[in-house]
This record gives structure tokens, C-alpha cells and sequence, in this order.
């Protein structure tokens, strides 16, 4: 069993956990996961997106720190079909946008379907290609509206709260947003993918500073995906074009940065003993070749070298500071945790 | 009817070197010139247009190229998105020639970075071009390099490298193959047991599939004594390569591998040691090319282009479109992937429907092609297709076709008006006298001339997109 130790530290040193995951069509693993959701009773959710076999593949596997698997539900029946994000209120009802339908889809704490809500337009509470999902103190809930670029709010129950983040006069308009986050000062962060920064909103959504740039320095962001904010205030991004997660602090000065350390999770260490076949050559491998032999490209590193992230879509924190990674790419979720 | 002979020059021109333009692309090729917009797609390596950041965030199947309908699938975006057709066809071209198939492989980035050393090195120097091919991780486990082996030999590279890749069979002997296949030992790919049980077993655990990279074992290369093709040394495979690419008789093969991809059909590759070409001069300007430029692709398509073989009506809708080019012809004209769509999938599939699953091709030998495109199946399928994608009003390429037809014409449009704006608008189109004919009829039996554009323009675009859809099935618009 794997414990993790709460802590209240800041996170000048990310230490790696473990890792959950096992790439599978179905059942106990994911396929193309791109966001977690660590629920009120501490049980995790990961959305698979899925690929070429979506009645198959898509699905929120729910398992717990320790890799218990809980079972599966919501899939391609209930309509999803492109899922992008997944979130809860504070009852556990869950909450999956899908940026092909352009709805909410809405499953009960047992998992069972609760319908949907959500229409495609530019109007107010309407959607484009509706993606990450946050609820505040107050169980409302925002959610990036991606190709129309702005932050949406609503009640749960899908009722136009206000906008924000669409200034077609400033230069300060969001440009195609992914993840978002709400802070524990309510204030609202936005992984600003298009334009390769993090935007802090007031909770009246209001700019009030970005961090970050294009690039891949300390402190340069990538198309980032996701963003967390733990409660000194250290924001935590899923530099996604770089394969990385970055911290910085409060002022935007950067902390630390992870490039990836998975081992096997305890899923695949079960796949590999029962199957000699491919664990015998496998562990006669070289899966951590010299990173120059990639010229220097992030997502080709990724995809020859197995611990580093590939497609870090999400990051999500746990009430003890714990911080989850799922990668699309690589098909789990690492985990790390804050060392003093 | 086009009469602008230039026009339909670069239209035919982009037919073959590309996969087809719009009216408006044609419009901006011609404001240069044939031989500018020959040279434009001759130096064309890379594409702006193509966003693979924007791709790989709806598609992480795309961004892994897990398997070959993401990888496929991917490679149908450029083929759609990409400002430098060239680049895109010319790895077409030798993807059908280096066939390798998902069928063994069963990882589709090693696939997909196939391709992109096609993209990079296809228009290069073939002795390049072949160094690349042999140290090619999907090649290495599609022919068994990986079982080559010091003091046991695997024959299966060294064959086809001879017979299919460079030279056709008849000029070389059974003894070459072998001196061939003992110079490539060593050539494998890292971790290649693990590699190769991942492949045979198709696995996808734990954690989805690992990219692939060729290594260089020496204490596993035979470094004895070779005789190849009367040449004596200690050969290693560049060498072997360079004394292939020497050979008059891969100057033919490529040759005719040229002109029967780009120019006119040749009979299917194994008939050639018995069939003579069909036009033995333009192989011979051809061969002269590639000795004059010391084996270069570039040079040699540049000789192509510029060549009144290519140039000639004769030759023109001839060639009849692969499904490939007809699939990616057609999205470029409607325009539906403004922006990635999970539909770029069901497109993919259609390819193979007709015919021709990218990545996956049936044997090592590749897609038999020209008239073998179209039996009753396929047929229905090519026609179903583009009268769909064509006919739909929807399409934002379709709506642009529409409004640019009907624009400036006052009330109403003889049929006639309406057929040579079709043909125009879908790559200035030069349909012969019987197909416009037909086209005449049918626009004036489904009543377009008496059709109101301006106060009933919704059942103008309505009977027009059936129009496009139908000119979509004629002769001039699935051949090339």
C-alpha cells in the first residue's frame, strides 16, 4: 500500500510517489486520459478521451491513491465524445464538458447518468468547444469556452452566471483557453494556451496579472493545458508544448520544474507478471536513452523515453498538497508530493 | 470552358505535384508562372499552415501516432492543410514504393517518422535517401533486418532493397543478394527483442507504445569480404548503396517509378523486366537526370515539369486519382477541417474503403495503381463520396463555390453558364465536349436556368450543390 504523508510545505522540492496507469481499451486503465478529478471522498476519476474505438474506450476509470480500482462509468451511450475535462461539486455529482457535443454532461456521486446540459453558439451560455471545468467556494462553476475564448460561469444546474476573458479591444483576450482553476483566494487561473501564459481573474473576472511567455526557459510556457493553486499560492502548470510541469510562485518567479519520472505503476507491474513474454526482453531494455539523440524536441524525447510526461494535460492537487499528472500520451497518471 | 492554356497548365501541374488546388490557389500559382510555381513547389520542404500543436490537442492519438488510424489520420490533416504539396506527395510517392504496412509493424510513429524522413530526404539524394530507408526503424522490422544477422543472414531486406527499392529484378544475381544482406548485418533498431515482441504481439502495455531508433551493433556486422555486383571489399551498407545507386539500372527504375507516378500508368511493377516503358524517351531524359545531378530527386522532377511530356494534353486526366488523392483533393475544395474534427477519422477510413489504408499497404510491393483503382466497389464508393462532400451545402469551401458561381450574374444563369463555373471553381476542370454536354442536360432537367438566384437563392444553392456533387463523379474529376 502506497501512503502519502500530508504536508503543508511549499513545494521547492516535488519528490515523485508512483504512478497509476495501464494503457487498456477498457476496464482498469485508461486510454488517451486528459483530466483527473480527485472527489470529495478522496476517490480519483480520470476521463479517457479514447480513440478509434470510442464505445469502447471512453470512460472515467475511478480508482484510489493506492490503486484500488473502483470501476468504470459515463462513456459513448450517455453521448460523450469528445470529453475534455471532469470536475465535482461539493455533493460529488460529477461533471464532464465534451468539446464535440458542446455540453455538460452530468452523472450522480453513484455514477449513474443525470442528463446534460449545454448548446453550441457564441451567445451567453453558450459553448465552443466547452473544456476545463473548476467549481468555487460557492458551487458555481467555471468552465474555459474555448473557440469563442472566454470563461464562462454557471450554476451547476447550467445557468448563465456572466463571462469574461473575450476582449476583442484590449490585447488581453484569451486565445483558445484549455484547463482553469479556482484558487483558494477564489481568484480564477486560466492556462492560456494560444497565447502561452497563465491568466489570474478575479472571481468578478477581472485580469489581474499573467504569468509567463512563450518559450521553454525557466518560467516560459508552451501551449500550457492545466493549472492548480495550492494554498501558499504556488501555481502549478501543465506546460503541455514543452512535456513538462513548472511551478512558480505567487509573483510568476519560477520554482521548479518536473520533466517526468514514472515507474510502473502497480497495474502494469500485474500486466508484466503475468506476461514473461514482454517482461523478460523488457527488462533487458534501454528505456532511458541519451535525451541528445532527440535534437532537442520535447515530444520526441517524450515518445522514446517512458518516464518523462507525454502530453501532461492536467494537474490537479489533492487536499494534502498532493500533485496529480495525467498524460494523455503515455496513458496514467504520476503522482508527486511536496518534501521539505 | 477554360481557355486560358497557362491556367490549365498549373492545374494540371498541381493535380499531379500536389492534390489539387482551389480556383483561388490556382489564381495565385499562375500570377508567377509555370516554371515559378515549379519551383516554388520544388523548394517547399516544410508548411506554416500546418498547426500539429493545435492537431495533437484534440487528437492525442494523432500527437502519439499510436496506431495507424491516428497516424493515418494525421497524415490526411497535412495532406489537406499543408502549403507545400510537394513535399506532401513526394512522400506519397515513395510510400508506395518503400511500401511498409501497419500489418507488421503495429506502432504507427515509427510509421509516421517514415514519412517525415520521405518529407525531409525524398527529394534529396537517393544514395540519402536509401541510407535513410535501410537505417529506417519501420523498414528494420517490416523486412527482418532486425534478424540479419553476422554468420546468419536474413535475406529479406537485401532482396527487396535490390528488387523493389533501387535496381528490378533481372539485374542482379541471387549471390548479390546474399554479399547484400551480409553488409547490412549489424543494422537493427534499440532493444530489438523488446521491439520486435511489441510488435508481433501488437502491445500496447503498460504504458502505450514507445517510439522506435535505429542502432548500429558492429560486433554484429559481417565486416568480411564481399563481391557485389563485380565489386570487391569489405563492404558495409553505404557502400552497398552506392554502387546500387551507380547502377544504369536503378537510373531506369526510378525512372519509370517517376514518370509512372507523375506522367502516365506503366504496367504494375513486376511486369516491367518484360515490358518495355511507354515513352522510352522521356525515360532516357529522365536516366540523363539522374546522372547529370548525381542521383538527385529534385533535379530529376524539376526536368519532369519543365518536360513536354509532362506537359502534354495527351497526358492530362489520364491518371486516374488514388483514393488518397481524390480523399485529400476533395477536403481541400470543401474546406471542412477549418479547424480539427473528430470527422478527419471517418475521412481516413474512406480512403480505405476505396481502397488504400495509408500506412497499411496490402504487401511490400505497395498499391497496384491506375485503372486497378476502380472496380464496382470502389467505384461506388469514389462517386458516393465526393457527390456528398461536394453536395453539401453546409461545407464552408462548398458555400464559397456557391456564392462565387452565382456572384455578378445577374437573375438568372443559362445552364451553360452554370457548368463552366462548376468546372472552373473545382480546379479549372477541362471536361470534354460529351461530359460538358451531359452536364448541360442535367442542369436543365433539374430546372437551374429557371431558377430566381436572387429572390430564391436558397433553392439555387440547393440545386447547384447537387450539381457540384455530380461534377464530382465525372471522368476530369477522379482522374488526374
Amino acid at each position: 500500500m502506497t501512503t502519502i504523508t500530508p504536508t503543508d510545505s511549499k513545494p521547492k522540492v516535488l519528490g515523485y510517489s508512483h504512478t497509476i496507469g495501464l494503457c487498456v481499451m477498457q476496464g482498469r486503465g485508461f486510454m488517451f486520459p486528459v483530466d483527473t478529478l480527485i472527489g470529495p471522498d478522496a476517490r480519483i476519476h480520470t476521463i479517457s478521451r479514447g480513440s478509434n474505438y470510442p464505445e469502447l474506450q471512453i470512460r472515467v476509470t475511478v480508482y484510489d491513491i493506492n490503486s484500488e480500482y473502483s470501476g468504470v462509468y459515463g462513456g459513448y451511450d450517455d453521448g460523450l465524445r469528445w470529453p475534455s475535462a471532469i470536475a465535482s461539486d461539493r455533493d460529488g455529482n460529477v461533471f464532464i464538458s465534451d468539446e464535440l457535443t458542446d455540453r455538460i454532461n452530468v452523472y450522480s456521486p453513484d455514477g449513474s447518468t443525470a442528463g446534460y446540459w449545454g448548446t453550441r453558439g457564441g451567445k451567453d451560455g453558450e459553448f465552443r468547444r466547452p473544456s476545463g471545468i473548476a467549481f468555487d467556494s460557492e458551487d458555481n462553476m467555471f468552465i474555459s469556452d474555448q473557440l469563442n475564448n472566454r470563461i464562462q460561469k454557471f450554476t451547476k444546474d447550467g445557468n448563465s452566471l456572466m463571462h469574461f476573458g473575450n476582449d476583442p479591444i484590449g490585447n488581453d483576450s484569451l486565445n483558445l483557453p484549455w484547463g482553469l482553476t479556482v484558487a483558494p483566494d477564489n481568484c480564477v487561473y486560466v492556462a492560456d494556451w494560444g497565447n502561452h501564459r497563465i491568466a489570474k481573474y478575479s472571481e468578478e473576472g477581472t485580469l489581474i496579472q499573467t504569468f509567463g511567455r512563450q518559450g521553454s526557459d525557466d518560467g516560459e510556457f508552451n501551449n500550457p493545458s492545466s493549472v492548480a493553486v495550492d494554498d501558499g499560492g504556488y501555481i502549478y502548470v501543465a506546460d503541455w508544448g514543452n512535456e513538462r510541469v513548472q511551478v512558480i510562485d505567487s509573483n510568476g518567479a519560477f520554482v521548479t520544474k518536473l520533466r517526468g519520472t514514472a515507474t510502473i505503476s502497480k497495474w502494469g507491474q500485474d500486466f508484466l507478471d503475468a506476461n514473461h513474454e514482454e517482461a523478460e526482453p523488457r527488462s533487458r531494455s534501454d528505456l532511458e536513452p541519451d535525451i541528445s539523440l532527440f535534437g532537442g524536441d520535447p515530444h520526441e524525447e517524450s515518445s522514446h523515453i517512458e518516464k518523462f510526461f507525454w502530453g501532461p494535460t492536467s494537474v490537479k492537487l489533492d487536499v494534502s498538497g498532493n500533485l496529480y499528472v495525467t498524460e494523455s500520451n503515455r496513458h496514467r497518471v504520476q503522482i508527486y508530493t511536496k518534501l521539505t | 470552358m477554360v481557355n486560358n492554356t497557362e491556367l490549365a497548365l498549373v492545374a494540371h501541374l498541381l493535380r499531379r505535384a500536389g492534390f489539387g488546388a482551389t480556383r483561388q490557389e490556382l489564381e495565385e500559382y499562375l500570377a508567377d508562372g509555370y516554371e515559378q510555381t515549379v519551383e516554388h513547389l520544388l523548394s517547399s520542404k516544410g508548411s506554416e499552415s500546418i498547426n500539429d500543436a493545435l492537431i495533437h490537442r484534440y487528437h492525442p492519438d494523432h500527437s502519439s501516432r499510436h496506431d495507424h488510424s491516428g497516424a493515418g489520420s494525421y497524415w490526411l490533416y497535412r495532406l489537406v492543410y499543408t502549403d507545400a504539396p510537394l513535399a506532401e506527395k513526394i512522400a506519397f510517392f515513395w510510400h508506395n514504393i518503400f511500401a511498409t504496412g501497419y500489418a507488421k509493424v503495429t506502432n504507427g510513429k515509427p510509421l509516421s517518422d517514415q514519412l517525415r524522413m520521405f518529407r525531409e530526404h525524398g527529394m534529396g539524394r537517393l544514395n540519402n535517401l536509401l541510407l535513410k530507408l535501410s537505417r529506417d526503424p519501420a523498414m528494420i522490422i517490416w523486412l527482418d533486418n532486425i534478424d540479419n544477422h553476422n554468420g546468419a543472414i536474413n535475406e529479406n531486406y537485401g532482396r527487396e532493397l535490390l528488387e523493389l527499392f533501387s535496381m528490378g529484378v533481372g539485374n542482379y544475381t541471387e549471390e548479390d543478394i546474399k554479399e547484400c544482406s551480409r553488409a547490412f548485418t549489424g543494422w537493427t533498431v534499440a532493444n530489438a527483442d523488446y521491439t520486435k515482441q511489441l510488435a508481433v504481439r501488437n502491445s500496447i502495455w503498460p504504458y502505450g507504445k514507445l517510439a522506435w531508433r535505429y542502432e548500429y551493433i558492429d560486433e554484429d556486422h559481417d565486416d568480411g569480404e564481399k563481391t557485389f555486383l563485380g565489386e570487391t571489399g569489405n563492404f558495409n551498407g553505404e557502400d552497398i548503396i552506392d554502387i546500387i545507386c551507380k547502377h544504369p539500372s536503378t537510373a531506369r527504375f526510378i525512372s519509370r517509378h517517376m514518370y509512372h507516378f507523375f506522367v502516365a500508368d506503366e504496367p504494375p511493377v513486376p511486369q516491367w523486366p518484360y515490358t518495355p516503358p511507354r515513352d522510352i524517351e522521356a525515360i532516357k531524359v529522365l536516366e540523363n537526370a539522374y546522372f547529370e545531378s548525381d542521383h538527385n530527386i529534385q533535379y530529376m522532377l524539376r526536368v519532369l515539369f519543365n518536360s513536354d511530356f509532362f506537359k502534354s494534353e495527351d497526358c492530362r486526366y489520364k491518371k486516374v486519382k488514388s483514393p488518397t488523392e481524390l480523399v485529400a483533393g476533395v477536403l481541400r475544395l470543401t474546406e471542412e477541417f477549418s479547424s480539427p474534427h473528430i470527422d478527419i477519422s471517418a475521412r481516413n477510413n474512406q480512403i480505405g474503403y476505396m481502397g488504400q489504408q495509408l500506412l497499411n499497404p496490402p504487401s511490400v510491393e505497395g498499391w497496384h495503381q491506375g485503372i486497378e483503382w476502380i472496380e464496382t466497389g470502389s467505384l461506388t464508393e469514389r462517386v458516393n463520396f465526393t457527390s456528398q462532400q461536394l453536395g453539401d451545402i453546409r461545407k464552408a469551401g462548398v458555400k464559397k463555390i456557391l456564392a462565387t458561381v452565382i456572384q455578378n450574374e445577374g437573375d438568372y444563369l443559362s445552364a451553360e453558364s452554370y457548368v463552366d463555373k462548376c468546372l472552373d471553381e473545382l480546379g479549372a476542370l477541362e471536361a470534354s465536349s460529351r461530359i460538358r454536354d451531359m452536364l448541360i442536360k442535367y442542369a436543365n432537367d433539374n430546372g437551374l436556368p429557371t431558377v430566381n438566384v436572387s429572390t430564391d437563392r436558397e433553392m439555387a444553392e440547393e440545386k447547384l450543390s447537387a450539381m457540384l456533387g455530380v461534377v464530382g463523379s465525372i471522368p476530369e474529376f477522379q482522374r488526374s
